[in-house]
């Protein structure tokens, strides 16, 4: 068991060291976008010196400075000169990929600085950008996830108990219809209906400084689009479990010594269909963490998911933030597919991962 | 019971045995035989909900082909005039809904327009002959702005905390004549518990402020300013100022006027909004008003009317006039127009109607550039014999959003199948060879497909936005990147189950290539399942294609692409969806008919997936 805990997470370190890496690689690979302003674009470019990104190069002899003038050399590719006349020209040369990517790694491991933002919020550290955002996903997936989880179960345990009656053809419809309708369509109609039409909940998220009875009501809409997909995952995964679980022996026996049907089915039934569902919830949270994003969007919820769109706008990309937000998509996504690993050896103890023959 | 009986003489000569003489060693059987494929035919069949959503699936998608083909609508160029009609369905309309009208709410009277028998004006910016006949209705709706449409109420002066006193000027000069015997009346509304009004009047070149009144109840009053201050002050402003002794107070004033003797109307009246004008001139307070009305009405106006009636064009260039006249040779019969002598009238059915001028222009090259100022008939100038019906609206741009939903679908379509057959070819090569190998082959395959499926489609997306930028390439990469992973595993879990079967032991024996074994004896019997998990990856495609689009980083409008001579617009229905997104209030049809069209789309292709598995895999029914 414990080589089997120390291998999985080794092989979870290296997923996620090897997706930051291409990552990294690849955005690096990308047109830049530096600042806009001129002094914005300074600080940026004296931080990517010190980052070790860049190297500067004090150009100081009249010919060289009239040739660059002039345009008769060119200025080499990625570099940023710095002219404001006189007699000295400061040109940004950007040092090898593979340097950049060891000083990258240094920065993040030695000092935790995942560099600064160029265009979300100018010049502002992201990771510090992103941990005020953090709380906000959080703390809505977490409702979503409370509101799922139950709803999920219950559908799924009627469907279960009451196969192949009309309830569950019933539920079977509606998972149907959750699974298929993608997320953002179910938001805009939401908030069609309930914010605009009938004017009964926001049309937007509010502010969290507003009282705690209006901000409540903000909830409703983006934990409803978020939780539909995971509701009928959830509600097909239960059924599917819980049937198999009530057509097993052990519970003809049970039911044979005499057991009520209610007894039968709460003491031993649930109990073992339980078990598989504890990894799908895990994976689900994952799930709701990336779907998320779509949803901050429509509902205007300053969450990291809102971020993480706004570094991505055409034409004005900001790649720190971008690597640093989609390094916490990540990591939190990989950390839930190592817990499910180990989850499956410790809630049902007749699983040995990784134990030989 | 006489059936029974009749058993009891049957005729011998009735029966005869099959087979008396001849012997049988190999006979073909009479029926058919029921192959794989069949079997799965009838399961599939005996599936009543599965066969209609499969209908409906078919249906869609032979929509999706037809009707751009055939539809008459524009769905590409701007049509600025038609922009946001409502949706109109023949038959229904006569039901009286999706008929065309659109109700509006608040919006602003046109002061002028008022009715004086019946009071009831028309709004402002809408022509009145479109409007639905007894739809229309006024009403007022309280307001504090400071505003001229804001009419009555009063208007406020409040002293703020801590502030000693607060005064406000009025705006005009009241003349004073003393041989008519003027008076100021003002109407105070309330007066706060210990608030003292006091009213002075100014005299224009003066410094003193005089005080005429203190007010310290609600009422009116009427004040003889010769009364109190006998030294006449013939042109003044007028001066009200709060004081208290405790703060916050407030004093609600209705209206000041001035009359004198010499007409019976006042010669001064100020109210409404024109008393709420006063500025404040000293201390500290505020000066708002309250219980105003403002004007509105609400209506029902028929859109279509509105968009098709005559339109003046100022600046009609003359290439498109002569173009019209030359299309439109036989109807467009130029008449004198008796009413102007500068311009001409056109006949019945010609496009434009009627010419009031013609713009000088400039001449280039011998060709004469210049403009008419002209009114369009714009049902005929669009190429419509009479009204046209746009069943489900039309979007900002004037496109007919039912045949843009079919372009958009057909699209969706194209991108969802293309993907998936990317993704099957690719994933099923891939899982045949690493559940064929198996071993070390295996191992580093499966580790490389982990990976790759482990990175989150944020990654994806922001890698391939950066490199490429949003396009139908990106689109598609970001679809391929992680989508053949499911179908290579579904594969080569086939590919454990049937390696070891005896059949393919004696295929091998007997010398057969890798090759062989993989596509004569394995792929075929896995073929199901594979096919089924294939056919499930189509929505999950056009799933995510549209949540792409929908946040503006896969196709648009604008782009088109061409596949086998065919061209496809770059809008799908995330693109429409998207559009709608900011009309949500105004043009709820914008992201209505979509939602539904995607959602119906998912559901009949979820089930048609999870049928077809069912019919092929009868054991896995049920779960998943």
């Amino acid at each position: 068991m414990t080589k089997y805990i120390i291998v999985r997470t080794v092989w979870v370190f290296i997923i996620l060291i090897t997706i930051l890496s291409l990552n990294f690689t690849i955005l690096k690979l990308a047109p830049a976008f530096p600042p806009t302003t001129e002094e914005a674009r300074d600080i940026y470019y004296a931080k990517q010196v010190s980052d070790g990104y860049m190297t500067i190069e004090l150009i100081e002899s009249s010919a060289d400075i009239s040739d660059i003038r002039s345009g008769e050399v060119e200025i080499c590719d990625g570099c940023y000169s710095v002219d404001r006349g006189g007699d000295i020209i400061r040109m940004y040369k950007p040092v090898p990929l593979a340097n950049q990517y060891f000083s990258w790694v240094k920065n993040i491991v030695t000092r935790w600085d995942w560099g600064l933002s160029t265009r979300v919020q100018t010049n502002v550290p992201v990771f510090d950008l992103l941990k005020a955002r953090i709380p906000v996903t959080l703390r809505l997936n977490l409702v979503a996830l409370i509101f799922y989880i139950p709803a999920g179960f219950g559908l799924g345990i009627v469907a279960a108990l009451w196969k192949d009656s009309w309830l569950d053809n019933l539920i079977s419809f509606i998972v149907m219809v959750f699974i298929s309708v993608p997320s953002f369509v179910v938001m805009t109609l939401l908030v069609m209906y309930l914010g605009f039409r009938w004017e009964i909940l926001p049309t937007q998220w509010l502010a969290s400084d507003q009282a705690f009875s209006l901000v409540w009501k903000g909830y409703i809409i983006p934990v409803l689009g978020l939780s539909f997909g995971a509701i009928a995952g959830l509600t097909r995964f239960t059924r599917a479990e819980l049937t198999e679980v009530l057509t097993s022996e052990f519970l003809l026996l049970a039911r044979t010594k005499g057991l009520k049907r209610s007894q039968a089915v709460v003491r031993h039934a649930m109990r073992n269909s339980m078990v598989p569902l504890v990894p799908t919830i895990i994976f689900s949270f994952v799930g709701l963490l990336s779907g998320s994003v779509i949803v901050e969007q429509i509902y205007g919820i300053p969450g990291t998911g809102r971020l993480f769109i706004q570094a991505l706008t055409i034409g004005s990309l900001d790649y720190n933030m971008l690597l640093a937000s989609t390094a916490f998509y990540t990591t939190i996504g990989l950390f839930a597919v190592l817990l499910v690993d180990l989850s499956y050896g410790i809630v049902d103890p007749r699983i040995r991962m990784g134990a030989r023959k | 019971m006489n059936e029974l009986r009749d058993y009891e003489n049957l005729n011998p000569d009735d029966f005869k045995l099959v087979q008396k003489e001849d012997k049988i060693y190999d006979k073909k059987f009479e029926t058919k035989p029921i192959g794989y494929f069949k079997d799965a035919l009838i399961r599939f069949r005996k599936n009543k909900t599965n066969m209609v959503a499969t209908s409906i699936l078919f249906f869609l998608i032979a929509c999706s082909i037809l009707i751009p083909a055939f539809s008459t609508k524009n769905v590409t160029a701007i049509e600025e005039q038609l922009s946001f009609l409502p949706p109109r369905i023949p038959l229904i309309e006569k039901l009286g809904i999706y008929n065309g009208t659109k109700e509006y709410v608040g919006q602003i009277i046109d002061l002028d327009t008022i009715d004086p028998v019946t009071g009831i004006g028309y709004p402002e910016g809408f022509p009145a002959e479109a409007i639905v006949e007894g739809t229309l209705e006024n009403y007022t709706e309280a307001c504090t702005l400071k505003d001229e449409r804001c009419a009555g109420g009063e208007t406020v002066l409040r002293l703020d905390p801590n502030a000693l006193y607060v005064q406000v000027e009025s705006n005009e000069s009241f003349v004073f004549v003393p041989e008519n015997s003027p008076i100021l009346k003002v109407n105070v509304q309330s007066v706060d518990q210990g608030a003292k009004l006091n009213i002075y009047v100014t005299p224009v070149f003066g410094d003193e402020l005089v005080k005429v009144a203190t007010i310290t109840e609600a009422g009116e009053y009427s004040i003889n300013i010769y009364d109190v201050v006998p030294e006449a002050f013939v042109n003044t402003k007028v001066v009200f100022e709060l004081k208290a002794a405790n703060n916050e107070v407030t004093v609600a004033l209705t209206s000041v006027s001035l009359s004198d003797s010499s007409q019976a109307e006042p010669l001064v009246h100020v109210e409404g909004y024109e008393l709420s004008k006063y500025e404040i001139s000293g201390g500290a307070g505020l000066y708002v008003r309250q219980n105003g009305e403002f004007l509105l009405t609400r209506f029902v106006i028929d859109e279509y009317a509105v968009a098709f009636a005559e339109k003046l064009e100022r600046f009609f260039p003359s290439s498109e006039y002569d173009q019209i006249l030359a299309d439109f040779a036989d109807v467009c019969i130029q008449e004198p127009d008796p009413d102007n002598s500068e311009g001409w009238l056109f006949g019945e059915g010609c496009p434009i109607t009627k010419v009031e001028k013609k713009i000088a222009g400039i001449k280039v090259a011998g060709i004469d550039y210049s403009q008419y100022r002209l009114y369009l008939d714009y049902a005929v100038y669009n190429g419509y014999d009479e009204v046209p019906f746009f069943l489900f609206g039309t979007s900002d741009a004037g496109r007919d959003v039912f045949t843009l939903i079919w372009v958009a679908l057909r699209t969706s379509l194209l991108i969802g199948f293309t993907v998936a057959f990317i993704n099957i070819a690719i994933g099923v090569v891939f899982g045949s060879i690493s559940g064929y190998y198996g071993g070390l082959v295996d191992l580093l395959m499966q580790r490389f497909a982990e990976v790759l499926g482990r990175i989150p489609w944020l990654v994806t997306l922001s890698i391939f936005i950066a490199l490429l930028g949003p396009g139908i390439t990106t689109l598609i990469f970001i679809l391929i990147v992680n989508g053949w992973i499911g179908i290579a595993a579904t594969t080569r879990t086939q590919f454990y189950r049937y390696k070891g079967r005896e059949y393919v032991l004696a295929s091998r024996t007997l010398g057969a290539k890798d090759s062989r074994l993989i596509f004569r004896h394995i792929l075929p019997n896995g073929i199901g399942t594979i096919i089924t998990a294939s056919v499930l990856t189509i929505p999950y495609v056009i799933f995510t294609e549209s949540t792409i689009s929908y946040l503006g980083y896969g196709i648009g409008h604008g782009q088109t692409f061409r596949v086998f001579g065919v061209e496809f617009s770059g809008v799908s229905i995330g693109v429409l969806l998207s559009d709608g997104r900011t009309e949500l209030l105004n043009n709820p049809h914008l992201v209505l008919f979509p939602a539904i069209i995607i959602s119906v789309l998912m559901i009949t292709f979820n089930m048609f997936g999870n049928a077809l598995r069912d019919a092929f895999n009868p054991a896995l029914r049920g779960s998943e």
